[in-house]
């Protein structure tokens, strides 16, 4: 082999986790353009709607960039756990949990009547709590019992989701008072207070304040993982648990831990859904961000740079999405399709990452 | 709980029949493939297709019967895929699940709105239904219980077969050894890869029917992401039944109940939360996987790759 073409292939694989997944995306987006083509939809009205959607106004943008932090939030929980090998595909449900102890601390908590910033404050931090503590139910079931986390995780994901629909249906718990029988199966909307401020006055750029909270996450999360003594643990457990205990690394505690951390990320992600975007809780309240976070985490390999482009190009994928079946007459079941086509080229691809080079 | 009343009883007993066949179908198949060594979450897809080709072969060629033969064939692609993803190119078996199902959701979602868009209330030729001769004339009983679609009736005879096969023929120890010792089926010459991409496609097949069953034998319609779930409750039903014929067919039946108790308890009048009857299943299936209901033992080399 000649040198050149030997040194192609070391930048080829010192880079393959940029241009991999880029390649993934490219893929996946092709495929959707032939799709669109295919449906007899001229490519120019579906990408003008495409574009009008995601980022072709102030609002749209914004409503874009606030549907990735959700999905970023998840996706930073879903790394983290990854570092130890572990799978989190709960998010749906995380944010679910997070969702229901936002709502019942705003609603009816007494949150709103705080002083300065808790009333929005302490909504988030129950969310926080409460995802964690469903995350690190799976944590605890791996250390007690051995129980497989992504097993645990999803079955967890449905029982939220399912309590979710229970905590709106009942009166009893979070459903509003029911005044007649047209009264939807959702929650009163949450007090002005207890809504994430936006970052500027003008209401026609609802871009909420979670948006400072997530980078400074990405960040701790970013040092966490690289810079401390917690984020070689969690590689050390990861790559060999055997090891790792040899070595004196606690690992129960460092599963339990990672597993509370992934899922409250989740659970933010719903108080920032709730307090930020949508201010009621209802019923198909998660449906779809976990699982899309957990693609996010997934895209990323295991680098927060990674997250925050994988949710950005997610968040604005959907909003772009909606906009171009509204408009265009484009089924934005192709942003779905997309998304598995990058999921399975990503996955399959693993193969030949892997490969030690000789 | 009133089950006095003889109707109610053959009333609930009928439609958890029912209500279990999908998942059961699924399960059977499942259980097959994770014996050989392989996970499928990709269940839930593989259904979602067999109910979206059996609905539109029905509706065009007027025959319940090619439906089903179109859904076993459409449901082809989906398993090679998934089984050549994590067979040949060893990738992660859960992470390639997920991606199929999404992009069978995308696709199914998206045919449908082209193919049926502008009348999506269409009515499809569902399949015929049977009774076994003198059980169907039992007053009350027999309309109820035992007049189902003939689909239910093949699904039982599926189970007592494949119980057979895996218990006693080579077939059912080839099965058992890809995703127990692997390496001792190579070494007797036989096929790791090739047990295990025949067990992904005989999954692929029964969720197919299941899939079918779903939209052919009792709705008689295609909605949207109409599986909702039942395909991963197939796969809840493997881990509760512990990889054993018998308990899982037993997991399907109660999750066919749980389903029909939604819809018995209001009409009988009992107000319990339906929330907490749809997630009883997956709140046992999460005791069973934490040992608590006895002690789970999943074929060893389960998602593990096979490497020659």
């Amino acid at each position: 082999m000649n040198p050149t073409h030997m040194a192609i292939e070391r930048q080829l694989r010192a880079h393959v986790g940029v241009w991999l997944p880029l390649g993934a995306v490219l893929f996946g987006i092709a495929c959707g353009l032939a799709l669109v083509a295919g449906v007899g939809v001229s490519l120019h009205d579906a990408i003008a709607a495409f574009a009008e959607g995601a980022w072709g106004s102030a609002y749209a943008f914004a409503a874009s960039a606030n549907r990735a932090l959700a999905l970023g939030l998840v996706g930073l929980g879903f790394i983290l756990a990854d570092r130890a090998k572990l799978t989190n595909v709960g998010g749906e449900g995380q944010i679910a949990v997070g969702g229901i102890a936002a709502t019942a601390m705003s609603l009816y908590g007494g949150a709103a009547q705080l002083a300065g910033p808790l009333p929005f404050v302490v909504p988030m931090l129950a969310a926080l709590l409460a995802g964690g503590l469903w995350g690190s139910i799976a944590g605890l079931l791996k250390v007690k019992f051995g129980t497989n986390e992504v097993i645990s995780t999803l079955l967890l994901s449905f029982v939220a989701v399912w309590i979710l629909y229970g905590c709106v249906q009942s009166e009893a718990l979070l459903r509003q008072p029911m005044t007649d029988s047209a009264t939807l199966p959702e929650s009163l909307e949450i007090p002005d207070a207890t809504h994430i401020p936006l970052l500027s006055d003008d209401s026609a750029v609802p871009l909420h304040g979670g948006v400072l909270v997530a980078l400074a996450l990405a960040l701790v999360v970013a040092i966490v993982l690289n810079k401390t003594v917690f984020g070689v643990r969690l590689r050390a457990v990861g790559l060999n648990p055997v090891a790792a205990r040899r070595a004196g690394i606690p690992i129960a505690s460092s599963i339990l831990l990672v597993m509370f951390f992934a899922g409250a990320f989740g659970g933010l992600a719903g108080a920032f859904m709730l307090q930020g975007e949508q201010f009621v809780l209802k019923a198909r309240f998660s449906s779809g961000y976990g699982f899309d976070g957990l693609v996010v985490g997934l895209l990323a390999r295991g680098s927060v740079k990674g997250v925050i482009a994988s949710a950005l190009l997610f968040g604005f994928l959907r909003s772009g999405g909606i906009t171009m079946e509204m408009v265009a007459g484009v089924p934005s079941a192709i942003v779905l399709i997309i998304q598995g086509l990058i999921i399975l080229t990503l996955a399959g691809a693993a193969f030949w990452l892997e490969r030690q080079p000789r | 709980m009133d089950f006095t009343s003889a109707p109610m009883l053959a009333l609930f007993i009928g439609s958890s029949l029912r209500l279990a066949m999908p998942m059961l179908l699924g399960s059977m198949g499942e259980l097959v493939s994770e014996r050989a060594g392989v996970l499928n979450l990709s269940v839930e897809g593989m259904m979602l297709t067999g109910a979206f080709a059996g609905a539109m072969g029905s509706l065009a060629t007027g025959s319940a019967t090619l439906g089903l033969v179109l859904a076993l064939a459409a449901v082809l692609p989906v398993a090679l895929l998934q089984a050549f993803l994590s067979i040949t190119l060893r990738a992660n078996q859960i992470v390639t699940g997920i991606g199929i199902n999404i992009l069978v959701l995308g696709g199914t979602t998206m045919a449908y709105r082209e193919l049926l868009g502008h009348r999506s209330r269409v009515q499809i030729p569902g399949l015929d239904k049977w009774a076994p001769p003198g059980l169907g004339d039992i007053p009350v009983f027999g309309p109820a219980v035992f007049d189902q679609t003939w689909l239910l009736y093949a699904a039982l005879a599926f189970v007592i077969a494949i119980a057979l096969v895996m218990r006693y023929t080579a077939v059912g120890l080839a099965i058992h050894a890809a995703g127990a010792e692997p390496r001792a089926l190579d070494k007797s010459g036989g096929s790791v890869t090739r047990v295990r991409y025949g067990a992904v496609v005989f999954t692929g097949m029964m969720s197919a029917l299941g899939g079918a069953f779903l939209s052919l034998g009792d709705i008689h319609t295609f909605t949207e992401g109409m599986t909702n779930g039942a395909g991963y409750l197939a796969l809840v039903a493997v881990i509760f039944g512990n990889w054993k014929v018998g308990r899982t067919v037993f997991a399907c039946l109660f999750f066919g109940a749980a389903t029909a108790l939604q819809f018995q308890l209001p009409a009988m009048g009992i107000q319990i939360p339906t929330a907490i009857l749809i997630m009883l299943p997956y709140v046992m299936a999460l005791l069973a996987v934490s040992g608590l209901v006895g002690r789970q033992t999943p074929p060893p080399y389960l998602t593990h790759a096979y490497v020659r």
